[in-house]
C-alpha cells in the first residue's frame, strides 16, 4: 500500500515555483538572454525533469535538470539561439522591407521623388563635393545621434519590464550597424575621381543609392522605432507584450 | 540504434507531418512522439529541434500560441496554410527518395 502510494506521489511529482525561477536563471547562465526562448527552454527542461522523476523520482532537482540540459548536445542552448537569432534578422529586414515599399507608392512616393530630385541636382552642381560631404556628415550625425538615443530608451524600456524581446533589442540596439559601414566606408569618397561625376550614369545611380540609404536609415532609426510596440505585438502576439 | 545521420535530412518532413497530424504540438511533445512512433528508433535531439522549428516559424510554415500549462507557459506550433502545403511536397519529395534508394538498394532484376 505505502509503495503504491509513492508511486502515485512520484507521478505527480512537478517542478515547482521556485525551480521553474531557477531553470530561467540556468538559460540566462548559458546564454539565452530572451524571454521568448527561454519561456520555450524552460518548459521544455521541466517537462523533462518531469519525465526524469516518473523514473527516478528520488533524483534531486539540480541532477535531474543537469541530466535534461545534457540532451541539448556539446552546445547546449547555442543552435537554438543562433537559428532563432536569424530567423529574427529576417523578421526585422522583412519589417523593413514592407516600410521602405511604402516610399515608392502613393502618396510617400512624392517625398521620395522630390528628396531625389534634390539630392541629383546638387549632385550634378559645381559644388558637388561640398554636398556629398555635408549630406554624408550629416546624415552619420544624426544617425548617431539617434542610436545613443534609442539604447537609452531601450535600457528604460529594460527597467520597467525586466524581460527581454530579441525583436526589441534589433529594432532599439542594432538599428546602427548600417552607419558603422557607412563611416567605414566614408573616406573612400576621397578617392573618386572627380571625372565620375561628370558621367551621368555615375550620379544617377549615386544619387538612388543616397536616396535609398537614407530611407533605409530614416526608417530603421525613426519609423520603426515608433512602431516597436506595434510590431513587437505582431511578433509575439502570445505573450501579448 | 537506428543511425541518426541517415535522418538528419528529413527532420523538417518529420516534424511537418507530425503538425499535420496532431494538430498543435509543443517541442517536448514532438521529441516524445517520434521517440514513441519509432519505438524509440529515432530520438529527435534537443539540439536540432528547436533551430528547425524557428527556422520554419521564421518561414511562415508555423504559427505559435502560449498557453498556461500548470504553472508554467507553454509554446505550442501548429501549421499555417502554407505550412500545409509545403507538408504535402515535403512528404512527396521524401516518398520518391524513398523509391529511388529502394531501387539502388534492392534492384529488381529482369530478363527483359
Amino acid at each position: 500500500m505505502k509503495t503504491a502510494n509513492k508511486e502515485n506521489m512520484s507521478k505527480s511529482k512537478k517542478v515547482d515555483k521556485e525551480q521553474l525561477d531557477d531553470l530561467y536563471q540556468f538559460t540566462i547562465k548559458h546564454f539565452v538572454e530572451h524571454y521568448d526562448l527561454q519561456t520555450e527552454l524552460v518548459d521544455h527542461l521541466a517537462n523533462d525533469i518531469e519525465s526524469i522523476w516518473e523514473k527516478n523520482p528520488d533524483l534531486p532537482y539540480e541532477d535531474a535538470r543537469d541530466k535534461a540540459f545534457k540532451k541539448f548536445g556539446v552546445f547546449g542552448f547555442m543552435n537554438a539561439v543562433e537559428q532563432r537569432q536569424k530567423a529574427m534578422h529576417k523578421r526585422y529586414l522583412k519589417f523593413l522591407w514592407t516600410e521602405l515599399k511604402q516610399w515608392f507608392t502613393l502618396p510617400k512616393a512624392i517625398k521620395t521623388a522630390a528628396f531625389f530630385i534634390i539630392i541629383y541636382v546638387a549632385f550634378t552642381s559645381s559644388l558637388f563635393s561640398y554636398f556629398i560631404f555635408a549630406f554624408y556628415g550629416v546624415v552619420c550625425i544624426w544617425s548617431f545621434v539617434k542610436s545613443v538615443q534609442l539604447k537609452r530608451q531601450f535600457k528604460r524600456r529594460k527597467e520597467v519590464s525586466n524581460k527581454k524581446w530579441m525583436l526589441e533589442e534589433i529594432i532599439f540596439k542594432q538599428a546602427g550597424g548600417s552607419v558603422l559601414l557607412l563611416m567605414s566606408q566614408l573616406p573612400s569618397l576621397y578617392n573618386l575621381s572627380d571625372n565620375l561625376f561628370t558621367n551621368f550614369y555615375f550620379i544617377l545611380g549615386f544619387s538612388v543609392f543616397s536616396t535609398l540609404f537614407f530611407l533605409w536609415l530614416y526608417i530603421s532609426f525613426l519609423i520603426l522605432p515608433q512602431k516597436a510596440e506595434e510590431l513587437l505585438n505582431k511578433t509575439y502576439p502570445e505573450f501579448c507584450v | 540504434m537506428a543511425n541518426n545521420k541517415l535522418y538528419k535530412g528529413s527532420l523538417i518532413t518529420i516534424i511537418l507531418k507530425l503538425l499535420d497530424e496532431g494538430g498543435k504540438m509543443y517541442g517536448y511533445e514532438i521529441t516524445q512522439k517520434v521517440k514513441v512512433i519509432t519505438k524509440g528508433k529515432l530520438k529527435i535531439t534537443e539540439g536540432a529541434l528547436y533551430p528547425a522549428l524557428h527556422k520554419l516559424e521564421a518561414d511562415g510554415m508555423l504559427d505559435v500560441e502560449v498557453e498556461k500549462v500548470d504553472n508554467r507557459l507553454r509554446k505550442y506550433y501548429k501549421l499555417t496554410e502554407k505550412g500545409s502545403k509545403e507538408t504535402n511536397s515535403k512528404l512527396q519529395e521524401l516518398q520518391d527518395y524513398i523509391k529511388t534508394m529502394q531501387l539502388l538498394v534492392n534492384p529488381k532484376f529482369s530478363l527483359d
